[in-house]
C-alpha cells in the first residue's frame, strides 16, 4: 500500500483524535482510505453507532457522520476499482488541496466541482487488506445507520397523518388548542354538522377508552351514558362518506 | 405510520431500480426496506450520475437519497394487497372494528 498522503497540507481535514471507545460494532485494522482516488494511508476502520471514523496508523484521521453518508456499498468489480473495498458516498465537500492542481484521470474531480454548488459528494473507499471482512463492514454500517435516521423524514411521517382519525384525536387529547371549545361553552356554537361532527368525535374516543362499545361508528344507548356528562343530544347513526370533504387540511 | 414504506417493503426479493438524489441509479435485488425507507440491496448494478456503470454486491441507500423507486411489474398484485393492508391499519387496528368513513367492499 502506497503511503503518500496522511500528514501536513495534504489533507487538511485530517485530524489527530483518540479511537472510539464506546459503541464500535466493528473495527477493521490494516485498511487502506482512499478519498476520490487518491489513498489516504493505512490505518483502521471504525464502524462506531455514533460516527465512522478511520484512524492512519500514524494517529490522524477523520470522521464521517452517518446523516452525512449518502450510500455505502461491497464493491468487488474489479473493473470498476482494483481492490475490493468498501465504498461510501458521503454528503459533504473534502479539502484535497493537491488534487486541485493535479489533473485527475477522468476529469471526474472538476465534473463534481461544479456540482457542488447544488449537492457536494465525496466518495471514500475502504480497502481492507482482508477481504473476506468486507461482509461484515457493510453490515455494520447498515445497522449504525439506520440509528441515525434522516429528521426530514419524521415531518414526512406528519404529512400523512392526514388520516382524519389520528389527528382530531391527538388534538382533543391535548384539549388546549383555542379552536376547540369546552362541552358547556362549545355546545351553543355547535351548527348540527359540528354537533354530529362532535358526537362521532367522542364516539371515537369511547371506543380508544373501551373496545367494547366499538360499532362501526355507530354508538350504542349504553355508550352515550357511560361516556357523555349531562350532555343529550340525539344519537345520529354516521353516515358513511358524510365526512370526507368536513376535513381541513392539516 | 408512513404507508408508502409499507408499499416498498413488499418488494423484498424483487429486482428493483432506485433513481437516487444525485441522479445516480442502482438497480438490483431489494433485500430490505426499513420504516425510514433506507434501502438494501444486492447484486447491484450501479450507474453513478455520469453514467458510469459497476456492479456492486451489496448496496445500502439511506431513505433520504432515494428519489424514485421503480415498482417491477410482477408486483402489481402486491400493491393492492399493501393498500388493504394500509386500510387495515388505518381504521386502528380491524377491518371490522371502528368506524367506517366509507362504504366497504368485502376483498
Amino acid at each position: 500500500m502506497v503511503e503518500e498522503g496522511g500528514g501536513g497540507g495534504a489533507m487538511s481535514f485530517l485530524k489527530r483524535f483518540p479511537p472510539p471507545a464506546e459503541g464500535v460494532r466493528h473495527q477493521q485494522p490494516d485498511t487502506e482510505a482512499v478519498l476520490a482516488g487518491r489513498t489516504l494511508g493505512a490505518g483502521t476502520l471504525y464502524i462506531a453507532e455514533s460516527r465512522l471514523s478511520w484512524l492512519e496508523n500514524s494517529g490522524v484521521g477523520f470522521s464521517l457522520d452517518y446523516p452525512t453518508i449518502s450510500l455505502h456499498a461491497v464493491s468487488r468489480d474489479l473493473n470498476a476499482y482494483p481492490w475490493e473495498h468498501l465504498y461510501v458516498m458521503v454528503n459533504a465537500k473534502f479539502e484535497e488541496e493537491e488534487t486541485k492542481e493535479a489533473p485527475m484521470a477522468e476529469g471526474e474531480e472538476e465534473e463534481e466541482d461544479s456540482d457542488d454548488d447544488v449537492e457536494p459528494i465525496a466518495e471514500f473507499r475502504f480497502v481492507p487488506s482482508d477481504k473476506s471482512a468486507l461482509e461484515a463492514m457493510f453490515s455494520a454500517m447498515c445497522e449504525c445507520q439506520a440509528l441515525h435516521p434522516d429528521p426530514d423524514d419524521e415531518d414526512s411521517d406528519n404529512d400523512y397523518e392526514g388520516e382524519e382519525y389520528d389527528v382530531e384525536a391527538h388534538e382533543l387529547e391535548q384539549g388546549d388548542i383555542p379552536t376547540f371549545y369546552t362541552y358547556e361553552e362549545g355546545l351553543s356554537h355547535l351548527t348540527a354538522e359540528g354537533q354530529a361532527t362532535l358526537e362521532r368525535l367522542e364516539g371515537m374516543l369511547a371506543q380508544s377508552v373501551s373496545s367494547q362499545y366499538n360499532m362501526a361508528g355507530v354508538r350504542t344507548e349504553d355508550s352515550i351514558r357511560e361516556f357523555e356528562d349531562g350532555m343529550e343530544v340525539d344519537i345520529a347513526p354516521v353516515v358513511a362518506g358524510q365526512f370526507e370533504d368536513a376535513e381541513v387540511d392539516h | 405510520e408512513n404507508s408508502l414504506v409499507i408499499l416498498l417493503q413488499g418488494l423484498h426479493g424483487h429486482v428493483t431500480t432506485v433513481d437516487l438524489r444525485d441522479e445516480s441509479t442502482a438497480t438490483g435485488r431489494v433485500t430490505n426496506v426499513d420504516a425510514f425507507m433506507n434501502m438494501r440491496l444486492a447484486e447491484v448494478t450501479f450507474t453513478d450520475r455520469q453514467g458510469t456503470a459497476s456492479h456492486l454486491d451489496e448496496l445500502f441507500v439511506t431513505g433520504r437519497n432515494v428519489r424514485y423507486v421503480h415498482i417491477p411489474d410482477e408486483v402489481d398484485i402486491r400493491v393492492e394487497r399493501q393498500l388493504q393492508a394500509i386500510h387495515r391499519v388505518r381504521y386502528f387496528g380491524g377491518r371490522d372494528k371502528g368506524r367506517k368513513e366509507f362504504p366497504r367492499t368485502k376483498h
